[in-house]
C-alpha cells in the first residue's frame, strides 16, 4: 500500500535533512579550501590532506583509534551477542531489570560515564598500589571503557533481530537430532548474524567517534583522533583537522549505511 | 570450567597492563596524610599537558635533542577538563600549563609541588610585573609561560574603532559586534569600562555591570557570544565590525589578512596568564625543572611567541621577537599598565556570594 505524502511534508523533510547535514557538507568542502582559517574561499586545494598525513601525532592517534576500535569491537561483539542471546532465550526473573541495565550505558550522558570510569580506575589503582603493582591509564583502560558501552548496543541489536522467533526453533532443531552446539551454530547464530554484524558495525562507529569517555580514561601519551580534534577547538581548528574530520565522517557514514543494510528485514523473513 | 578459563584469560589481559611500582626515592605524603608511592620515571620521558598549538614543535625537538629525552605532549581544551583529568589521577604528567586562575585550585587539590628555584636560573628573565602575582605570591608553584590580553579586534577595511570600550558598551548602536563566550571576560570588560576592577566582589559594582550588559546584549548590533576562532573568522570575512578577542587568537590571522587588527582599550582590560607548573606526582621532576628553565631562556621564549603570537612575559625574549610582533602595542602593553591598574589578571573569585553573582549575571545574559 502506497500512501502519497503531502508535498509540503516532503519539503519540510528535506529542510530538516539540510539543516542536519549542511554543516558536515560545509566541513568537507572547506577541507579543500586554500586558506588557513577558512573564513573565506581562497581556491581549491588538496594540500591539507598532504599536511595531515605528514603529521606524526595524527598518524599515531589514527593507529590508536583503529587499534581500540577493532579490538573493542571484537570483544564487545562476542560478549554482547552472548548477552543478547541469553536475554532472548531464557526467561529470567529479572529480565526487565537486566534489559534496563543494558539500556543504561546508552542513555547515561557520556560525561557521567567518563568521569565515573576515571574514578573507578583511580580507585582500583589505589587498591593495587598497596600491593606494589600499578597501571597507567592508556590503551587498556580506554579499551575496557569502550567495551562497556559497546556491549549494550550489540546485545540490543542481537536481541531485537531475534525477537520475532520463538524458542520452538531450537526445540525443532533438537527434535531433528541436533546437539545444543549444532543448533546454536547452524540455526540460531545464522539467524542472529545480521544483528551481530550490525551491532559490531555500530560498536565500531561508536568507538571511532567517542571523545568524552576516551578523554577521561586515556592517560598521557595516548590519544585518539576525536581527542586530538576536540582539543584543537580552543585555538581554532586548522584545515588539516578539517580534512581529518572529513575522512572520519566518510568512514562513519560507510559503517552506518552497512549496519542499516544488515538490519533491514529481509523480504523472505 | 570454560567460564574459569575465560575469566583467567580476561584477568591476564588486564594484568598485562599493570606493572610493578619502582620503590620511590622518598615516600611523599599525599593530601590525605598517607604515604602514596610516587612513580619514578626513567628520566628519559617528559610528559606535558598543554593547550593545543601552544608550543613550537621545533622548540620541543630542540629540547629533546639537547637532553637526549623524549617529550610527550597531550592537549586539553579547557582548564576545567584538565583539572578533572588530573584529579582523577589517571594520567602521569610532569608539567601542566594551567591559566593563572586555576593555580590556587590546583594547589588546594594537592596537585602541585613547590618549585625548586635553584634549578631555574632563567627565572631572572621574567619581567618584574609578571612575578609575585596575586594568583601565586612568591611564585612558589608556577612560572609565567605566555599571556593573552583581551582586546578589541576589527577589520580596518570595514571599520576602524577608537581605543575605547565605549565602541561596544557606549550608547551608540550602529556597530555590529561579538563578545567572548566567557563570563569573566565579558563581565570583566564591562567592569573595566565602568572603571572598576575586573575581579571586583562589590555588589553595587557588579549590579552596575549587569545593568550595562543587559542594555548591551539588547543592542541591534549584538551578534552573540563566540570563542576566539569564530570571531576571528567573522572579522576575516568582514561580517562584523568589532570583536572582543584574545590578542593572540586575532594576530595569527594577520598572516592571511593584514587588515585585521586589534587594540587594547584605554580603560584597560583583562589579561590571563598561562603558567608552567610541576605536578606533585611528576615521575621526572628534575627534567620538568630543566624544561621550565629551557622555556624561560630569552631566545626560546621569543620562539614561542613567534609561533603562537601570544605575548611573552620574558624580558630577555623581547629583543628576539619578530619585528612584526614587536610593533604591535596590543601584544606589548606599556609596562606602566601593569602597575596602574589598567591590566587586571583574571583572578580566582572567592566562593559564596560574589561567585553566585557572576554566575547569575552570565546566566541571564546567555538566556536573554
Amino acid at each position: 500500500m502506497i500512501r502519497r505524502t503531502h508535498p509540503a511534508l516532503s519539503v519540510w523533510a528535506w529542510l530538516v535533512y539540510a539543516f542536519l547535514y549542511l554543516p558536515i557538507v560545509v566541513l568537507v568542502v572547506f577541507s579543500f579550501n586554500d586558506s588557513r582559517f577558512g573564513a573565506t574561499w581562497a581556491g581549491f586545494t588538496t594540500k591539507w590532506y598532504g599536511v595531515l598525513f605528514a603529521r606524526a601525532d595524527v598518524r599515531e592517534a589514527l593507529a590508536h583509534t583503529l587499534e581500540i576500535a577493532l579490538l573493542s569491537t571484537l570483544v564487545s561483539t562476542v560478549l554482547g551477542t552472548l548477552v543478547g542471546l541469553g536475554l532472548w532465550r531464557y526467561t529470567l526473573r529479572f529480565r526487565t531489570a537486566l534489559t534496563g541495565l543494558l539500556v543504561l550505558p546508552i542513555v547515561v550522558p557520556d560525561v557521567v560515564m567518563g568521569v565515573s570510569l576515571l574514578m573507578f580506575y583511580s580507585f582500583v589503582r589505589q587498591g593495587l598500589e598497596r600491593t606494589g603493582w600499578t597501571f597507567d591509564n592508556g590503551f587498556w583502560t580506554v579499551l575496557l571503557a569502550h567495551v562497556t558501552f559497546q556491549i549494550s548496543y550489540v546485545a540490543l541489536t542481537v536481541r531485537s533481530r531475534l525477537a520475532g522467533y520463538g524458542p520452538e526453533l531450537e526445540e525443532a532443531a533438537r527434535d531433528l537430532g541436533a546437539s545444543g552446539w549444532e543448533s546454536f551454530r547452524r540455526i540460531i547464530l545464522p539467524l542472529a548474524m545480521p544483528g551481530v554484524l550490525a551491532g559490531a558495525l555500530l560498536a565500531f562507529t561508536l568507538s571511532l567517534d567517542d571523545f568524552v569517555v576516551t578523554y577521561f580514561t586515556s592517560g598521557s601519551g595516548f590519544s585518539t583522533l576525536p581527542v586530538l580534534i576536540y582539543t584543537n577547538v580552543k585555538r581554532g581548528v586548522t584545515p588539516d583537522i578539517n580534512a581529518l574530520s572529513a575522512l572520519l565522517v566518510l568512514v562513519t557514514v560507510v559503517a552506518i549505511v552497512a549496519a542499516n543494510a544488515l538490519l533491514r528485514p529481509r523480504r523472505d523473513a | 570450567m570454560k567460564r574459569a578459563a575465560l575469566l583467567a584469560a580476561a584477568g591476564l589481559l588486564l594484568l598485562s597492563g599493570c606493572y610493578r611500582v619502582q620503590k620511590p626515592a622518598q615516600a611523599q605524603t599525599g593530601a590525605a596524610g598517607q604515604a602514596t608511592p610516587v612513580p619514578r620515571g626513567d628520566g628519559k620521558t617528559l610528559r606535558i599537558f598543554i593547550w593545543s598549538e601552544y608550543i613550537d614543535p621545533d622548540l620541543v625537538k630542540a629540547f629533546e635533542k639537547a637532553n637526549g629525552v623524549r617529550v610527550v605532549l597531550d592537549t586539553f581544551e579547557s582548564n576545567e577538563a584538565m583539572l578533572a583529568k588530573l584529579q582523577g589521577g589517571g594520567a602521569q604528567y610532569d608539567l601542566a600549563v594551567p591559566s593563572n586562575y586555576v593555580v590556587q585550585t590546583m594547589v588546594r587539590a594537592g596537585l602541585l609541588q613547590p618549585l625548586d628555584k635553584s634549578q631555574i636560573p632563567n627565572l631572572k628573565n621574567i619581567a618584574p610585573g609578571f612575578l609575585n602575582a596575586d594568583y601565586d605570591p612568591g611564585n612558589v608553584y608556577s612560572v609565567p609561560y605566555q599571556y593573552a590580553a583581551t582586546g578589541l579586534a576589527f577589520n580596518r577595511q570595514r571599520y576602524v574603532p577608537r581605543d575605547t570600550w565605549a565602541e561596544i558598551f557606549g550608547p551608540d548602536d550602529r556597530r555590529s559586534f561579538v563578545l567572548l563566550d566567557d563570563p569573566r571576560e565579558v563581565i570583566g570588560a564591562a567592569l573595566k569600562y565602568l572603571g572598576f576592577s575586573a575581579n571586583t566582589t562589590r555588589v553595587e559594582e557588579l549590579r552596575a555591570a549587569r545593568d550595562l550588559l543587559r542594555r548591551v546584549v539588547a543592542k541591534k548590533g549584538f551578534q552573540g557570544f563566540d570563542g576566539g576562532p569564530g570571531t576571528r573568522n567573522k572579522l576575516l570575512a568582514k561580517t562584523v565590525d568589532l570583536g572582543q578577542i584574545y590578542v593572540g587568537d586575532l594576530l595569527i590571522a594577520t598572516e592571511e589578512d593584514e587588515n585585521v587588527q586589534v587594540l587594547l582599550p584605554r580603560q584597560g582590560t583583562t589579561i590571563s596568564m598561562d603558567t608552567l607548573v610541576v605536578l606533585k606526582r611528576s615521575p621526572n621532576p628534575e627534567l620538568a625543572h630543566r624544561f621550565i628553565d629551557f622555556i624561560l631562556d630569552g631566545e626560546n621564549g621569543a620562539q614561542l611567541s613567534n609561533y603562537t603570537y601570544y605575548a611573552t612575559p620574558n624580558a630577555a625574549a623581547r629583543s628576539y621577537l619578530d619585528d612584526f610582533l614587536k610593533d604591535i602595542p596590543a601584544l606589548n602593553p606599556p609596562a606602566a599598565w601593569l602597575t596602574d591598574g589598567r591590566l587586571d589578571f583574571i583572578g580566582e573569585l572567592p566562593g559564596g556570594r560574589p561567585q553566585r553573582l557572576y554566575d547569575r549575571i552570565w546566566t541571564e545574559l546567555k538566556s536573554r
